[in-house]
């Protein structure tokens, strides 16, 4: 198999070997996969509801769920449990194992461990309180929980620093008096430290800090009606969502707006000369978000025309029915996609090409805008079709899309199933020494 | 062999991506019908209809109270229709008004069931038009005096072949049983709204009301005639609301002007 590859496929596969044997990352791709049970169990439960169980859901209107579903509401308050129970746990659980595994690697202790991971949940607990509900007499909402996907990137920050800092004092003090000092030590420090920082981070009104990052965040989703900006938002988009960020950007007003004006011209004019050809809902979100952000359904179609990858095609598995209704957690973080140098070119290089190609087309007049709201959870290739009203010439050009980012995703899906290999196969020869 | 277990898995993909698009492909015909029922263009008048003998001017003084006591300033077309269908605009609505009045008169303003008859087929070219020019599909309504009749008969008999929808009605001392004070009496008029009550929109939200400057009407229409809307309205439109209201300008030709009718007109017709 290494034979057949080339030059530039030997180097990405040589710095992505060199990235994984770096400790921090090993850690976190290790935590990944901890958690991957619960993100493909809160990703399910979210696709359920939303296309399911919501009015603007794909199933909800294509299956009129509402005629034959007997108690809709009671359902949906329970996959929303089972939802917000297993993303939020996955949230935590990624802190708690990043800075368990970094502990690991420093000392056998086991109580050392529990002590770091469990200092790294409680941080990011203490982060994630409700300042309104900080209140005397009145119960506190803790939003950890509540963090969903969003949190992923926050949980393995935090397990990091927690992780580090600790092993750095277990450097320190590597031999204690006795076996239990440490850990009770350490972990009186560190609640303290994390309860005063956790003050600090109260005071300074985290409200505004996190709408000042939201709305930098939002930045250049408002108004972006041109091929520049909304490459900008899908390479800003592919980026968190590689970083561990794996929400997409909230929609703004004006894109709301445009939309709406769109959508006003088909339908009062039947004309298809839409005011604002270009937006994220007439372009990124029918032809360059198939399967999710990074257009996850052609990387999902490269991992099966590969061969010799069991670990991915198995994920790939566990992780179809999500990534079909353009859900995409599982795939990313079972693979893992996150953090990973190989995969990272084509995350942000297929979704570009299809919506450099797509708005080629648009320009040329080859194919209308996608001007009817999508419903969550219709199939990748489906909602440009629906978009537009039923053309079939979107509906091509999906396919075509589909096809590109597939190729795209190929070569390097082999490169990383190779790399995943190898650090398989050094893993063994480590644990035989 | 080895081929074939290699790509079944993906033929299990495509599969399942055509499986999963079968709802949609079936559906795709009432996506666009649901799109056009639930769509609300951005621009929602608000329609005004004098009552007889009055022009397309009778409304200036109203919208000029009203824009002094909104945020929003409010423009103003008036439009005439003249006996031969033609059209005549003045006044214009303001680029970026979401919500602007209308006014709809009529050259031949005289009373009388042929005359509201009449009046209530040139509402429906007039408002044709507006809305072929100004590409709206749902307004809000208030009519004064037989105006509140020519809407209710616009939105009984006609309004559904327009594709526009009507969020609220407001009827000022319209006579649905014209001028018949006896209450063992029904008018041909009431007798026609009544038969076809059934058209009128079941989201629609009206409020019916009277002027009592004595204790049995305005000095002009029957408290009872007006009250006889309840026959055409209740339990049929969304909610239906009567108001009475007395005082200084409660008789029937100052209600337009009446300032709890103003207030009521700003808290209930506008935005």
């Amino acid at each position: 198999m290494a034979k057949q590859v080339s030059r530039f496929g030997q180097w990405a596969i040589a710095r992505e070997l060199c990235w994984r044997k770096r400790q921090q990352v090993r850690v976190v791709m290790t935590a990944l996969r901890l958690v991957f049970p619960l993100v493909l169990v809160g990703t399910l439960a979210d696709l359920v509801n939303r296309s399911w169980l919501e009015s603007t859901g794909y199933y909800y209107q294509t299956l009129h769920v509402t005629s034959w579903l007997l108690r809709r509401t009671r359902l949906q308050q329970g996959v929303l449990l089972v939802q917000t129970g297993a993303l939020g746990l996955a949230v935590l659980g990624v802190a708690f194992a990043v800075s368990y595994l970094l502990i690991a690697r420093v000392t056998r202790q086991t109580s050392d461990r529990l002590m770091g991971g469990g200092l790294a949940v409680l941080a990011l607990q203490f982060l994630n309180v409700n300042p309104a509900t900080l209140r005397a007499g009145r119960p506190l909402d803790w939003t950890a929980m509540n963090l969903g996907l969003t949190g992923l990137a926050l949980g393995i920050a935090i397990g990091l620093l927690i992780g580090n800092l600790y092993g750095w004092s277990v450097k320190r003090w590597s031999q204690p008096s006795d076996v239990v000092i440490r850990p009770l030590t350490l972990g009186t420090l560190g609640v303290l430290l994390t309860a005063l920082l956790g003050v600090l981070w109260l005071m300074r009104a985290p409200l505004g800090s996190t709408t000042g990052l939201t709305a930098w965040l939002r930045g250049p989703l408002t108004g972006a009606s041109g091929w520049g900006s909304l490459l900008g938002v899908s390479v800003l988009n592919g980026g968190l969502a590689w970083l561990g960020v794996l929400s997409p950007l909230p929609s703004t007003p004006q894109q709301a707006a445009m939309a709406a004006q769109n959508l006003a011209t088909v339908l009062e004019t039947n004309s298809w000369r839409l005011p604002h050809p270009l937006t994220g809902q007439t372009i990124l979100q029918p032809y360059a978000n198939m399967g999710g952000t990074g257009m996850t359904l052609g990387l999902l179609v490269a991992i099966f025309l590969v061969t010799h990858n069991a670990t991915q095609r198995h994920i790939g598995w566990l992780s179809v029915l999500p990534v079909l209704g353009n859900f995409n957690a599982p795939l990313l973080v079972g693979l893992p996609v996150i953090l990973s140098p190989i995969l990272w070119l084509p995350f942000l290089l297929a979704p570009a090409a299809c919506l450099s190609l797509s708005s080629l087309c648009l320009a040329l007049h080859w194919v209308p805008a996608s001007a009817y709201a999508f419903a969550v959870g219709t199939p990748g290739p489906l909602i440009s079709y629906l978009g537009t009203g039923g053309a079939l010439s979107a509906l091509g050009l999906a396919s075509i899309n589909l096809v590109l980012s597939t190729a795209i995703y190929y070569p390097f899906v082999k490169w990383a199933a190779i790399a995943e290999q190898r650090v398989h196969e050094e893993a063994i020869s480590d644990a035989k020494l | 062999m080895r081929s074939f277990n290699h790509y079944w898995s993906l033929g299990i993909i495509l599969a399942l991506i055509c499986l999963l698009s079968v709802p949609g492909l079936c559906w795709h015909s009432q996506q666009i019908r649901a799109a056009r029922a639930t769509y609300r263009s951005a621009m929602a008048p608000v329609i005004l209809v004098p009552g007889s003998s009055a022009t397309q001017n009778r409304f200036n003084q109203l919208v000029k109270e009203l824009n002094t006591q909104t945020k929003t300033q409010h423009s103003l077309l008036r439009v005439e229709v003249k006996t031969n269908n033609q059209l005549v605009y003045s006044g214009a609505i303001r680029r970026g008004d979401r919500q602007p009045f209308i006014v709809i008169g009529f050259q031949n303003r005289a009373d009388g069931l042929t005359n509201i008859r009449k009046q209530a087929a040139w509402f429906t070219i007039a408002f044709r038009a507006l809305q072929k020019t100004y590409h709206f599909n749902h307004f809000s309504a208030m009519g004064h005096s037989n105006g509140g009749l020519i809407l209710t008969l616009f939105m009984e008999n006609a309004m559904a072949k327009t594709g526009a929808h009507a969020d609220r009605l407001m009827t000022i001392a319209s006579p649905f049983n014209l001028e018949e004070a006896n209450p063992k009496v029904d008018t041909p008029m009431f007798t026609q709204l009544v038969a076809g009550r059934q058209h009128l929109s079941k989201d629609l939200v009206v409020y019916s009301l009277a002027g009592s400057q004595s204790y049995t009407g305005d000095g002009i229409v029957p408290f009872d005639s007006v009250d006889r809307g309840k026959y055409i309205f209740q339990k049929q439109v969304k909610s239906f609301t009567q108001i009475t209201v007395s005082g200084a300008n409660a008789n029937h030709a100052n209600l337009p002007e009446n300032q709890q009718i103003v207030r009521l007109i700003r808290q209930d017709l506008l935005d």
